[in-house]
Protein backbone atom coordinates (compact mmCIF):
# COMPACT_ATOMS: atom_id res chain seq x y z
CA UNK A 1 0.00 0.00 0.00
CA UNK A 2 1.50 3.51 -0.92
CA UNK A 3 2.40 5.77 1.71
CA UNK A 4 -0.10 8.17 3.51
CA UNK A 5 2.42 11.22 3.50
CA UNK A 6 5.57 11.84 1.84
CA UNK A 7 7.72 14.52 2.23
CA UNK A 8 11.01 14.52 0.01
CA UNK A 9 13.76 16.99 1.09
CA UNK A 10 10.81 19.27 3.06
CA UNK A 11 12.54 22.62 4.64
CA UNK A 12 10.78 25.94 6.35
CA UNK A 13 11.94 28.78 7.06
CA UNK A 14 9.77 31.30 9.73
CA UNK A 15 12.24 34.35 8.07
CA UNK A 16 15.79 33.21 9.99
CA UNK A 17 14.18 30.95 11.93
CA UNK A 18 14.44 27.28 10.95
CA UNK A 19 11.38 25.29 11.50
CA UNK A 20 11.89 22.36 9.69
CA UNK A 21 15.48 21.77 8.18
CA UNK A 22 15.58 19.08 5.21
CA UNK A 23 13.30 16.32 6.06
CA UNK A 24 12.60 13.16 3.82
CA UNK A 25 10.21 10.46 5.36
CA UNK A 26 7.76 8.68 4.63
CA UNK A 27 4.15 7.77 6.51
CA UNK A 28 2.86 4.23 5.87
CA UNK A 29 -0.69 2.97 6.29
CA UNK A 30 -2.12 2.88 9.78
CA UNK A 31 -1.30 4.48 13.06
CA UNK A 32 2.19 6.88 13.32
CA UNK A 33 3.39 8.55 16.16
CA UNK A 34 5.16 11.56 15.85
CA UNK A 35 7.44 12.09 18.90
CA UNK A 36 9.55 15.13 19.74
CA UNK A 37 9.42 17.77 22.48
CA UNK A 38 7.92 21.05 21.97
CA UNK A 39 9.88 23.56 19.45
CA UNK A 40 11.23 20.45 17.96
CA UNK A 41 9.22 21.02 14.64
CA UNK A 42 6.38 19.01 15.46
CA UNK A 43 3.39 21.52 14.67
CA UNK A 44 5.76 22.81 11.75
CA UNK A 45 5.26 19.35 10.07
CA UNK A 46 2.13 19.30 11.44
CA UNK A 47 1.12 22.67 9.49
CA UNK A 48 2.60 21.59 6.16
CA UNK A 49 1.13 18.04 5.96
CA UNK A 50 -2.29 20.07 6.68
CA UNK A 51 -1.58 22.52 3.97
CA UNK A 52 -1.76 25.81 6.52
CA UNK A 53 1.90 26.63 5.40
CA UNK A 54 3.50 26.36 2.32
CA UNK A 55 7.00 24.20 2.11
CA UNK A 56 10.10 26.79 2.16
CA UNK A 57 11.88 23.84 0.06
CA UNK A 58 11.19 20.70 -1.60
CA UNK A 59 7.36 18.26 -1.22
CA UNK A 60 5.09 17.31 0.82
CA UNK A 61 2.48 14.95 -1.11
CA UNK A 62 -0.82 13.17 1.47
CA UNK A 63 -2.87 10.50 0.34
CA UNK A 64 -0.75 10.92 -2.98
CA UNK A 65 -1.75 14.42 -3.67
CA UNK A 66 0.08 17.99 -2.95
CA UNK A 67 -1.78 19.74 -0.16
CA UNK A 68 -0.89 23.34 -0.62
CA UNK A 69 -3.72 24.52 -2.52
CA UNK A 70 -5.75 22.35 -3.03
CA UNK A 71 -9.04 22.14 -0.66
CA UNK A 72 -10.79 19.21 -2.27
CA UNK A 73 -8.05 17.09 -0.59
CA UNK A 74 -9.97 17.84 3.37
CA UNK A 75 -12.73 16.05 2.83
CA UNK A 76 -10.12 13.01 2.97
CA UNK A 77 -8.30 14.75 6.01
CA UNK A 78 -9.88 15.55 9.43
CA UNK A 79 -7.61 17.84 11.47
CA UNK A 80 -7.50 18.49 15.46
CA UNK A 81 -5.24 21.10 16.48
CA UNK A 82 -3.13 21.46 19.10
CA UNK A 83 -4.59 25.43 19.75
CA UNK A 84 -7.34 25.48 22.57
CA UNK A 85 -9.16 27.71 20.46
CA UNK A 86 -12.95 27.46 19.61
CA UNK A 87 -16.27 29.90 19.16
CA UNK A 88 -16.93 29.55 23.01
CA UNK A 89 -20.29 30.78 22.21
CA UNK A 90 -21.96 27.97 20.64
CA UNK A 91 -22.44 24.86 21.68
CA UNK A 92 -20.48 21.62 20.87
CA UNK A 93 -23.13 20.42 18.41
CA UNK A 94 -23.37 23.44 17.04
CA UNK A 95 -19.75 24.29 15.96
CA UNK A 96 -19.34 20.72 15.56
CA UNK A 97 -22.21 20.84 12.60
CA UNK A 98 -21.41 24.37 11.28
CA UNK A 99 -17.82 23.29 10.43
CA UNK A 100 -19.14 19.80 8.78
CA UNK A 101 -21.37 22.00 6.57
CA UNK A 102 -18.08 23.64 4.93
CA UNK A 103 -17.82 19.81 3.72
CA UNK A 104 -20.76 20.73 1.50
CA UNK A 105 -23.28 18.40 3.31
CA UNK A 106 -26.50 19.28 4.35
CA UNK A 107 -28.14 21.09 7.40
CA UNK A 108 -30.16 17.86 8.76
CA UNK A 109 -27.07 15.83 7.50
CA UNK A 110 -24.34 18.02 9.61
CA UNK A 111 -26.17 18.10 12.63
CA UNK A 112 -26.50 14.13 12.10
CA UNK A 113 -22.87 13.47 11.47
CA UNK A 114 -21.89 15.80 14.31
CA UNK A 115 -24.05 14.15 16.75
CA UNK A 116 -22.85 10.74 15.73
CA UNK A 117 -19.41 12.27 16.25
CA UNK A 118 -19.90 13.77 19.75
CA UNK A 119 -21.24 10.56 20.59
CA UNK A 120 -18.21 8.66 19.65
CA UNK A 121 -16.19 10.76 21.55
CA UNK A 122 -18.60 10.94 24.70
CA UNK A 123 -19.56 13.97 24.47
CA UNK A 124 -23.01 13.35 23.37
CA UNK A 125 -24.63 14.31 27.15
CA UNK A 126 -22.70 17.79 26.41
CA UNK A 127 -23.76 18.63 22.59
CA UNK A 128 -26.00 21.20 23.78
CA UNK A 129 -23.81 23.00 25.95
CA UNK A 130 -21.72 25.67 25.06
CA UNK A 131 -18.30 25.22 24.52
CA UNK A 132 -17.06 28.39 26.57
CA UNK A 133 -18.19 26.18 29.58
CA UNK A 134 -16.36 22.88 28.54
CA UNK A 135 -13.26 21.38 30.75
CA UNK A 136 -10.02 21.14 29.10
CA UNK A 137 -11.04 17.55 28.27
CA UNK A 138 -13.91 18.13 26.72
CA UNK A 139 -12.36 20.95 24.69
CA UNK A 140 -9.94 18.91 23.72
CA UNK A 141 -12.87 15.95 22.76
CA UNK A 142 -14.97 18.38 20.93
CA UNK A 143 -12.12 18.98 17.98
CA UNK A 144 -11.58 15.05 18.10
CA UNK A 145 -15.13 15.00 16.95
CA UNK A 146 -14.83 17.52 14.20
CA UNK A 147 -11.78 15.96 13.20
CA UNK A 148 -13.48 12.74 12.55
CA UNK A 149 -17.52 13.96 11.98
CA UNK A 150 -16.63 13.66 8.18
CA UNK A 151 -15.03 9.95 8.16
CA UNK A 152 -11.54 11.11 6.86
CA UNK A 153 -9.48 8.45 5.47
CA UNK A 154 -6.35 10.84 7.29
CA UNK A 155 -6.88 12.14 11.27
CA UNK A 156 -3.75 13.96 11.82
CA UNK A 157 -4.20 15.27 15.67
CA UNK A 158 -2.04 17.74 17.27
CA UNK A 159 -0.99 16.82 20.94
CA UNK A 160 -4.66 15.27 21.37
CA UNK A 161 -4.40 13.94 25.06
CA UNK A 162 -3.04 17.58 26.24
CA UNK A 163 -4.76 17.89 29.37
CA UNK A 164 -7.33 15.36 29.43
CA UNK A 165 -8.12 13.47 32.81
CA UNK A 166 -7.23 9.83 32.85
CA UNK A 167 -10.24 8.74 31.94
CA UNK A 168 -10.92 10.81 28.62
CA UNK A 169 -7.42 9.61 28.02
CA UNK A 170 -8.12 6.25 28.28
CA UNK A 171 -11.01 6.35 25.68
CA UNK A 172 -9.59 8.51 23.11
CA UNK A 173 -6.53 6.26 23.31
CA UNK A 174 -9.12 3.46 22.32
CA UNK A 175 -10.99 5.46 19.61
CA UNK A 176 -8.02 6.35 17.76
CA UNK A 177 -6.94 2.32 17.98
CA UNK A 178 -10.19 1.38 16.90
CA UNK A 179 -9.73 3.95 14.05
CA UNK A 180 -6.91 1.90 13.17
CA UNK A 181 -8.13 -1.24 12.98
CA UNK A 182 -10.73 -0.06 10.79
CA UNK A 183 -8.06 0.50 8.60
CA UNK A 184 -8.57 4.18 8.64
CA UNK A 185 -4.71 5.87 8.60
CA UNK A 186 -3.98 8.54 12.02
CA UNK A 187 -1.13 10.65 12.44
CA UNK A 188 -0.60 11.59 16.29
CA UNK A 189 1.74 13.77 17.94
CA UNK A 190 2.75 13.91 21.30
CA UNK A 191 5.75 14.93 23.58
CA UNK A 192 5.06 11.83 25.38
CA UNK A 193 6.14 8.97 24.48
CA UNK A 194 4.43 6.67 27.07
CA UNK A 195 0.67 8.45 24.89
CA UNK A 196 2.47 7.24 21.64
CA UNK A 197 3.18 3.86 22.33
CA UNK A 198 0.11 3.13 24.02
CA UNK A 199 -1.61 4.06 20.40
CA UNK A 200 1.63 2.68 17.71
CA UNK A 201 4.69 1.02 17.79
CA UNK A 202 5.49 3.31 14.50
CA UNK A 203 7.03 6.57 15.13
CA UNK A 204 9.11 9.50 13.74
CA UNK A 205 11.17 10.89 16.09
CA UNK A 206 11.65 14.71 15.79
CA UNK A 207 13.81 17.17 17.41
CA UNK A 208 15.55 20.67 16.44
CA UNK A 209 13.92 20.65 13.14
CA UNK A 210 15.00 17.26 12.37
CA UNK A 211 14.01 13.89 11.79
CA UNK A 212 16.52 11.91 14.33
CA UNK A 213 14.36 8.51 13.78
CA UNK A 214 11.47 6.65 12.12
CA UNK A 215 10.43 3.14 12.82
CA UNK A 216 9.73 1.30 15.82
CA UNK A 217 9.60 2.62 18.89
CA UNK A 218 10.71 -0.47 21.31
CA UNK A 219 14.59 0.41 20.27
CA UNK A 220 14.16 3.51 22.10
CA UNK A 221 12.11 2.93 24.77
CA UNK A 222 15.09 1.30 26.96
CA UNK A 223 16.75 4.28 26.80
CA UNK A 224 13.63 6.54 27.93
CA UNK A 225 13.16 4.63 30.66
CA UNK A 226 16.54 5.45 32.09
CA UNK A 227 15.49 9.16 32.59
CA UNK A 228 12.91 10.11 35.24
CA UNK A 229 9.49 11.27 33.93
CA UNK A 230 7.39 14.13 35.11
CA UNK A 231 3.42 14.20 35.56
CA UNK A 232 1.78 17.36 36.59
CA UNK A 233 -1.74 15.78 38.10
CA UNK A 234 -5.13 18.47 39.26
CA UNK A 235 -7.31 16.52 41.02
CA UNK A 236 -9.12 17.49 44.17
CA UNK A 237 -7.46 15.87 46.91
CA UNK A 238 -3.64 15.87 46.04
CA UNK A 239 -3.28 15.07 49.47
CA UNK A 240 -4.84 11.93 49.12
CA UNK A 241 -3.07 11.36 45.95
CA UNK A 242 0.06 12.03 47.33
CA UNK A 243 -0.44 9.49 50.25
CA UNK A 244 -1.19 7.14 47.55
CA UNK A 245 1.44 7.31 44.87
CA UNK A 246 3.77 7.20 48.05
CA UNK A 247 3.16 3.66 48.47
CA UNK A 248 4.40 2.59 45.26
CA UNK A 249 8.25 2.44 45.23
CA UNK A 250 8.25 3.69 41.27
CA UNK A 251 7.45 7.38 42.54
CA UNK A 252 10.81 9.01 43.15
CA UNK A 253 9.48 12.44 44.33
CA UNK A 254 6.83 14.84 44.40
CA UNK A 255 5.42 18.22 44.88
CA UNK A 256 2.70 19.87 45.14
CA UNK A 257 1.20 22.92 43.34
CA UNK A 258 -1.67 24.65 43.28
CA UNK A 259 -4.72 22.17 42.79
CA UNK A 260 -2.25 19.93 41.88
CA UNK A 261 0.57 17.29 42.72
CA UNK A 262 3.81 16.85 40.20
CA UNK A 263 5.02 13.37 40.26
CA UNK A 264 8.05 12.03 39.18
CA UNK A 265 8.23 8.23 37.86
CA UNK A 266 10.84 5.70 37.02
CA UNK A 267 8.20 3.42 35.70
CA UNK A 268 5.60 5.62 33.47
CA UNK A 269 3.76 2.72 31.98
CA UNK A 270 2.97 1.72 36.00
CA UNK A 271 1.78 4.82 36.96
CA UNK A 272 -0.29 5.94 34.26
CA UNK A 273 -1.92 2.28 34.67
CA UNK A 274 -2.57 2.94 38.63
CA UNK A 275 -3.71 6.94 37.84
CA UNK A 276 -6.56 5.74 35.33
CA UNK A 277 -7.73 3.32 38.00
CA UNK A 278 -7.64 5.52 40.85
CA UNK A 279 -9.50 8.10 38.55
CA UNK A 280 -12.24 5.25 37.21
CA UNK A 281 -12.79 4.25 40.94
CA UNK A 282 -13.22 7.94 42.34
CA UNK A 283 -12.53 6.37 45.71
CA UNK A 284 -9.59 9.54 46.00
CA UNK A 285 -11.74 12.42 44.55
CA UNK A 286 -12.16 13.64 40.89
CA UNK A 287 -8.80 14.26 38.77
CA UNK A 288 -9.17 16.66 36.37
CA UNK A 289 -5.89 16.99 34.05
CA UNK A 290 -2.78 15.10 33.85
CA UNK A 291 0.18 16.49 31.89
CA UNK A 292 3.70 16.13 31.27
CA UNK A 293 5.96 18.90 30.18
CA UNK A 294 8.25 17.76 27.59
CA UNK A 295 11.81 18.20 29.74
CA UNK A 296 11.43 14.12 29.77
CA UNK A 297 11.78 13.86 26.34
CA UNK A 298 14.15 16.72 25.56
CA UNK A 299 16.14 14.76 28.48
CA UNK A 300 16.14 11.63 26.50
CA UNK A 301 16.56 13.44 23.28
CA UNK A 302 19.98 15.07 24.13
CA UNK A 303 21.17 11.36 25.71
CA UNK A 304 20.22 10.58 22.18
CA UNK A 305 22.17 13.06 20.35
CA UNK A 306 25.69 12.66 22.43
CA UNK A 307 24.89 9.09 22.26
CA UNK B 1 -3.64 6.06 -3.74
CA UNK B 2 -7.39 6.52 -4.60
CA UNK B 3 -7.61 10.13 -6.23
CA UNK B 4 -9.50 12.77 -4.47
CA UNK B 5 -13.50 11.55 -4.47
CA UNK B 6 -15.16 14.84 -4.13
CA UNK B 7 -15.87 17.45 -6.46
CA UNK B 8 -14.05 21.03 -5.42
CA UNK B 9 -16.60 23.20 -3.74
CA UNK B 10 -17.62 26.57 -5.35
CA UNK B 11 -16.69 29.72 -4.22
CA UNK B 12 -20.39 31.20 -3.79
CA UNK B 13 -21.66 27.87 -1.86
CA UNK B 14 -18.56 27.50 0.37
CA UNK B 15 -18.89 32.10 0.99
CA UNK B 16 -22.48 31.43 1.90
CA UNK B 17 -21.85 28.77 5.04
CA UNK B 18 -19.00 30.91 6.50
CA UNK B 19 -21.58 33.65 6.15
CA UNK B 20 -23.84 31.37 8.00
CA UNK B 21 -21.12 30.46 10.17
CA UNK B 22 -19.72 33.80 11.06
CA UNK B 23 -23.09 36.17 11.25
CA UNK B 24 -23.92 35.36 14.51
CA UNK B 25 -20.23 35.50 15.78
CA UNK B 26 -19.32 38.88 14.50
CA UNK B 27 -23.41 40.23 15.83
CA UNK B 28 -22.45 38.70 19.52
CA UNK B 29 -19.06 40.21 19.64
CA UNK B 30 -17.48 43.02 21.49
CA UNK B 31 -17.13 45.00 18.18
CA UNK B 32 -20.83 45.02 18.10
CA UNK B 33 -20.77 47.03 21.13
CA UNK B 34 -18.68 49.44 19.87
CA UNK B 35 -21.13 49.27 16.20
CA UNK B 36 -24.44 50.05 18.54
CA UNK B 37 -22.79 52.75 20.14
CA UNK B 38 -21.49 54.49 16.96
CA UNK B 39 -24.70 53.74 15.14
CA UNK B 40 -26.52 55.11 18.59
CA UNK B 41 -24.76 58.15 18.51
CA UNK B 42 -26.95 59.85 16.01
CA UNK B 43 -30.04 58.71 17.16
CA UNK B 44 -29.14 60.38 20.84
CA UNK B 45 -27.79 63.56 18.84
CA UNK B 46 -31.37 63.53 17.07
CA UNK B 47 -32.96 63.02 20.38
CA UNK B 48 -31.26 65.73 21.44
CA UNK B 49 -32.26 68.13 18.86
CA UNK B 50 -35.98 67.06 19.41
CA UNK B 51 -36.02 67.64 23.48
CA UNK B 52 -34.21 70.75 23.20
CA UNK B 53 -36.52 72.42 20.49
CA UNK B 54 -39.24 70.81 22.30
CA UNK B 55 -38.42 72.35 26.17
CA UNK B 56 -36.74 75.88 25.06
CA UNK B 57 -38.37 78.24 23.11
CA UNK B 58 -35.35 78.16 20.70
CA UNK B 59 -35.69 77.67 17.01
CA UNK B 60 -33.83 76.77 13.98
CA UNK B 61 -31.18 78.13 12.92
CA UNK B 62 -31.19 80.62 9.85
CA UNK B 63 -29.35 80.04 6.78
CA UNK B 64 -29.20 82.99 3.88
CA UNK B 65 -32.34 84.68 5.71
CA UNK B 66 -34.61 81.00 5.76
CA UNK B 67 -34.68 79.05 8.92
CA UNK B 68 -33.46 75.75 8.40
CA UNK B 69 -35.64 72.78 8.10
CA UNK B 70 -35.84 69.21 9.58
CA UNK B 71 -34.85 67.56 6.44
CA UNK B 72 -31.62 70.03 6.13
CA UNK B 73 -30.49 68.79 9.47
CA UNK B 74 -30.97 65.34 8.75
CA UNK B 75 -28.96 66.09 5.65
CA UNK B 76 -25.84 67.63 8.00
CA UNK B 77 -26.21 64.33 9.98
CA UNK B 78 -26.17 62.13 6.99
CA UNK B 79 -22.55 64.33 5.89
CA UNK B 80 -21.12 64.93 8.78
CA UNK B 81 -22.01 61.49 11.15
CA UNK B 82 -22.62 59.09 8.68
CA UNK B 83 -20.12 59.71 5.73
CA UNK B 84 -17.75 61.40 7.34
CA UNK B 85 -17.05 59.28 10.01
CA UNK B 86 -19.79 56.08 11.08
CA UNK B 87 -19.54 54.20 7.68
CA UNK B 88 -15.73 54.44 6.91
CA UNK B 89 -15.12 53.78 10.71
CA UNK B 90 -17.18 50.78 10.54
CA UNK B 91 -15.07 49.68 7.46
CA UNK B 92 -11.79 50.24 8.85
CA UNK B 93 -12.64 48.20 12.18
CA UNK B 94 -14.72 45.57 10.72
CA UNK B 95 -12.75 44.89 6.98
CA UNK B 96 -9.57 45.25 9.03
CA UNK B 97 -10.57 42.63 11.46
CA UNK B 98 -12.33 39.69 8.96
CA UNK B 99 -9.49 37.37 8.66
CA UNK B 100 -6.80 39.24 11.56
CA UNK B 101 -9.20 38.13 13.86
CA UNK B 102 -9.56 34.51 13.65
CA UNK B 103 -6.08 34.41 13.15
CA UNK B 104 -5.48 36.18 16.44
CA UNK B 105 -7.79 33.59 18.01
CA UNK B 106 -6.52 31.01 16.25
CA UNK B 107 -9.75 29.76 14.88
CA UNK B 108 -8.42 30.01 11.13
CA UNK B 109 -7.08 26.61 10.99
CA UNK B 110 -10.84 24.86 11.35
CA UNK B 111 -11.32 26.91 8.21
CA UNK B 112 -8.14 26.73 6.26
CA UNK B 113 -8.25 22.70 6.80
CA UNK B 114 -12.04 22.37 5.27
CA UNK B 115 -12.49 21.40 1.79
CA UNK B 116 -13.60 25.03 0.59
CA UNK B 117 -11.59 27.58 -1.54
CA UNK B 118 -9.38 30.14 1.39
CA UNK B 119 -10.93 33.04 -0.74
CA UNK B 120 -14.79 31.67 0.53
CA UNK B 121 -13.68 32.47 4.07
CA UNK B 122 -12.58 36.34 3.76
CA UNK B 123 -16.00 36.55 0.94
CA UNK B 124 -18.28 34.82 3.47
CA UNK B 125 -16.66 36.81 6.72
CA UNK B 126 -17.32 40.52 4.04
CA UNK B 127 -21.39 39.35 3.47
CA UNK B 128 -21.62 38.71 7.61
CA UNK B 129 -19.73 41.99 8.06
CA UNK B 130 -21.97 43.62 5.21
CA UNK B 131 -25.30 42.23 6.79
CA UNK B 132 -24.19 42.62 10.24
CA UNK B 133 -23.61 46.59 9.83
CA UNK B 134 -26.59 47.45 7.32
CA UNK B 135 -28.28 45.56 10.05
CA UNK B 136 -27.84 48.27 12.78
CA UNK B 137 -26.45 51.53 10.44
CA UNK B 138 -29.58 51.68 8.16
CA UNK B 139 -32.36 51.61 10.91
CA UNK B 140 -30.19 54.06 12.76
CA UNK B 141 -30.51 56.70 9.82
CA UNK B 142 -34.40 55.52 9.73
CA UNK B 143 -34.97 56.51 13.36
CA UNK B 144 -32.91 59.95 12.82
CA UNK B 145 -34.94 60.69 9.91
CA UNK B 146 -38.16 60.50 11.44
CA UNK B 147 -36.83 62.00 14.55
CA UNK B 148 -35.62 65.23 12.59
CA UNK B 149 -37.58 65.52 9.70
CA UNK B 150 -40.76 66.53 10.75
CA UNK B 151 -38.98 69.62 12.54
CA UNK B 152 -39.31 73.16 11.17
CA UNK B 153 -41.27 73.04 7.48
CA UNK B 154 -40.54 69.26 6.19
CA UNK B 155 -43.06 66.96 5.62
CA UNK B 156 -41.85 62.91 5.85
CA UNK B 157 -43.81 61.78 2.95
CA UNK B 158 -42.22 64.51 0.92
CA UNK B 159 -38.41 63.76 1.96
CA UNK B 160 -39.12 59.81 2.10
CA UNK B 161 -37.73 59.07 -1.30
CA UNK B 162 -34.04 60.95 -0.79
CA UNK B 163 -33.98 58.92 2.44
CA UNK B 164 -34.32 55.62 0.69
CA UNK B 165 -31.73 57.19 -1.36
CA UNK B 166 -29.76 58.11 1.76
CA UNK B 167 -30.05 53.79 2.60
CA UNK B 168 -28.41 53.04 -0.59
CA UNK B 169 -25.63 55.44 -0.16
CA UNK B 170 -24.61 54.37 2.99
CA UNK B 171 -24.84 50.52 2.11
CA UNK B 172 -22.71 51.15 -0.72
CA UNK B 173 -20.36 53.60 1.93
CA UNK B 174 -19.80 50.14 3.83
CA UNK B 175 -19.31 47.95 1.16
CA UNK B 176 -16.88 49.42 -0.51
CA UNK B 177 -14.81 50.32 2.48
CA UNK B 178 -15.27 46.94 3.81
CA UNK B 179 -13.99 45.57 1.03
CA UNK B 180 -11.19 47.77 0.36
CA UNK B 181 -9.89 47.12 4.60
CA UNK B 182 -11.07 43.79 4.01
CA UNK B 183 -7.70 43.68 1.30
CA UNK B 184 -5.57 45.38 3.59
CA UNK B 185 -6.62 43.63 6.48
CA UNK B 186 -5.43 40.16 4.58
CA UNK B 187 -2.00 42.17 2.91
CA UNK B 188 -0.74 44.26 5.76
CA UNK B 189 0.62 43.67 8.98
CA UNK B 190 -0.83 47.07 10.77
CA UNK B 191 -3.62 47.32 8.92
CA UNK B 192 -6.25 49.35 11.71
CA UNK B 193 -3.40 52.32 12.04
CA UNK B 194 -3.56 52.36 7.94
CA UNK B 195 -7.14 52.26 7.82
CA UNK B 196 -7.51 54.89 10.16
CA UNK B 197 -4.80 57.39 8.13
CA UNK B 198 -6.63 56.33 5.08
CA UNK B 199 -9.58 57.76 6.55
CA UNK B 200 -8.70 60.08 8.35
CA UNK B 201 -5.86 61.78 6.72
CA UNK B 202 -5.72 60.72 3.31
CA UNK B 203 -9.10 61.00 2.70
CA UNK B 204 -9.87 64.61 4.11
CA UNK B 205 -6.40 65.90 2.91
CA UNK B 206 -6.84 64.70 -0.66
CA UNK B 207 -10.09 65.79 -1.23
CA UNK B 208 -9.00 69.42 -0.22
CA UNK B 209 -6.80 69.79 -3.21
CA UNK B 210 -7.54 69.87 -7.01
CA UNK B 211 -6.58 67.31 -9.03
CA UNK B 212 -6.38 63.72 -9.59
CA UNK B 213 -5.18 62.48 -6.07
CA UNK B 214 -9.01 62.24 -4.88
CA UNK B 215 -10.09 59.50 -7.44
CA UNK B 216 -7.93 57.18 -4.77
CA UNK B 217 -10.20 57.87 -2.24
CA UNK B 218 -13.75 56.25 -1.32
CA UNK B 219 -15.45 59.15 -0.08
CA UNK B 220 -15.18 60.79 -3.21
CA UNK B 221 -17.50 58.71 -4.95
CA UNK B 222 -19.42 58.03 -2.12
CA UNK B 223 -20.27 62.09 -1.84
CA UNK B 224 -21.96 62.23 -5.12
CA UNK B 225 -24.39 59.58 -4.35
CA UNK B 226 -25.49 61.69 -1.27
CA UNK B 227 -29.30 63.43 -1.87
CA UNK B 228 -28.83 66.40 0.46
CA UNK B 229 -27.09 69.50 -0.88
CA UNK B 230 -24.18 69.88 1.00
CA UNK B 231 -24.41 72.44 3.87
CA UNK B 232 -23.99 75.87 2.82
CA UNK B 233 -24.61 77.93 5.39
CA UNK B 234 -21.17 80.14 6.45
CA UNK B 235 -20.15 78.26 9.31
CA UNK B 236 -16.90 76.80 10.23
CA UNK B 237 -18.16 73.52 9.35
CA UNK B 238 -19.62 74.18 5.90
CA UNK B 239 -16.80 76.11 4.96
CA UNK B 240 -14.61 72.99 5.05
CA UNK B 241 -17.32 71.03 3.73
CA UNK B 242 -17.38 73.37 0.77
CA UNK B 243 -13.86 72.25 -0.14
CA UNK B 244 -15.35 68.27 -0.45
CA UNK B 245 -17.67 70.07 -2.82
CA UNK B 246 -16.31 68.75 -6.40
CA UNK B 247 -18.28 65.46 -6.86
CA UNK B 248 -17.93 63.20 -9.76
CA UNK B 249 -21.58 62.31 -12.15
CA UNK B 250 -23.75 59.80 -10.98
CA UNK B 251 -22.86 57.06 -12.97
CA UNK B 252 -19.31 57.47 -12.62
CA UNK B 253 -19.67 57.04 -8.54
CA UNK B 254 -22.04 53.76 -8.98
CA UNK B 255 -19.52 51.96 -11.11
CA UNK B 256 -16.44 53.32 -9.07
CA UNK B 257 -17.39 52.09 -6.06
CA UNK B 258 -18.49 48.91 -7.93
CA UNK B 259 -15.42 48.20 -9.18
CA UNK B 260 -13.71 49.35 -5.94
CA UNK B 261 -15.72 47.52 -4.18
CA UNK B 262 -15.73 44.00 -6.18
CA UNK B 263 -11.64 44.09 -7.18
CA UNK B 264 -10.93 44.82 -3.12
CA UNK B 265 -12.78 42.04 -2.71
CA UNK B 266 -11.08 39.82 -5.18
CA UNK B 267 -7.55 40.94 -4.54
CA UNK B 268 -8.33 40.17 -0.95
CA UNK B 269 -9.19 36.68 -1.72
CA UNK B 270 -6.27 36.27 -3.85
CA UNK B 271 -4.35 37.46 -1.43
CA UNK B 272 -6.11 34.68 1.29
CA UNK B 273 -5.54 32.35 -0.93
CA UNK B 274 -1.69 32.46 -1.20
CA UNK B 275 -0.60 34.11 2.42
CA UNK B 276 0.27 31.69 4.96
CA UNK B 277 -0.93 32.83 8.66
CA UNK B 278 1.56 31.69 11.09
CA UNK B 279 -0.27 31.52 14.62
CA UNK B 280 1.63 32.42 17.30
CA UNK B 281 2.16 29.42 19.55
Amino acid sequence: MADIIAADHVSKWYGQVIGLNDVTLTVPPGITGLLGPNGAGKSTFMKLITGQLKVSKGSVTVLGEPIWGNPALYFRIGFCPEQDSFYDRMTGLEWVAALVRLNGVSETEAQSMAKRALDRVDLADAAGKKIGAYSKGMRQRVKMAQALAHDPDLLILDEPLAGMDPIARRKTIRLIKEWGRAGKNVLVSSHILHEIESMTSNILLVNQGRILAEGNIHQIRDLIDEHPHTVYVKADQTRALARAFLAEDDVLSMKFEEGAVVVQTARPDAFYARLTALAASGELGAIHEVTSPDDNLQAVFEYLVKS
Amino acid sequence: MTPTRAIRPSLVNSALRIFDLSLGQMLWSRRSVFLALLAGGPVALALGIRVILLVTPAQLPMINGARMSGSAIFGLIIWLLYIRFIIPVLGVFYGTSLIADEVEDKTITYLFTRPIPRGAVLVGKYLAYLMCTTLLVLPSAVIVFFIVTPLGRSGIGEQFPSLLADLGMLAAGLAAYGALFAFVGATLKRPLVIGLVFVFAWEPGVLIFPGYLKHATIAYYLQALVPHAMPNEESVVSGILQLFNEIPPLATSLASLAGITLAALWLASRVVQAREFVLEQ
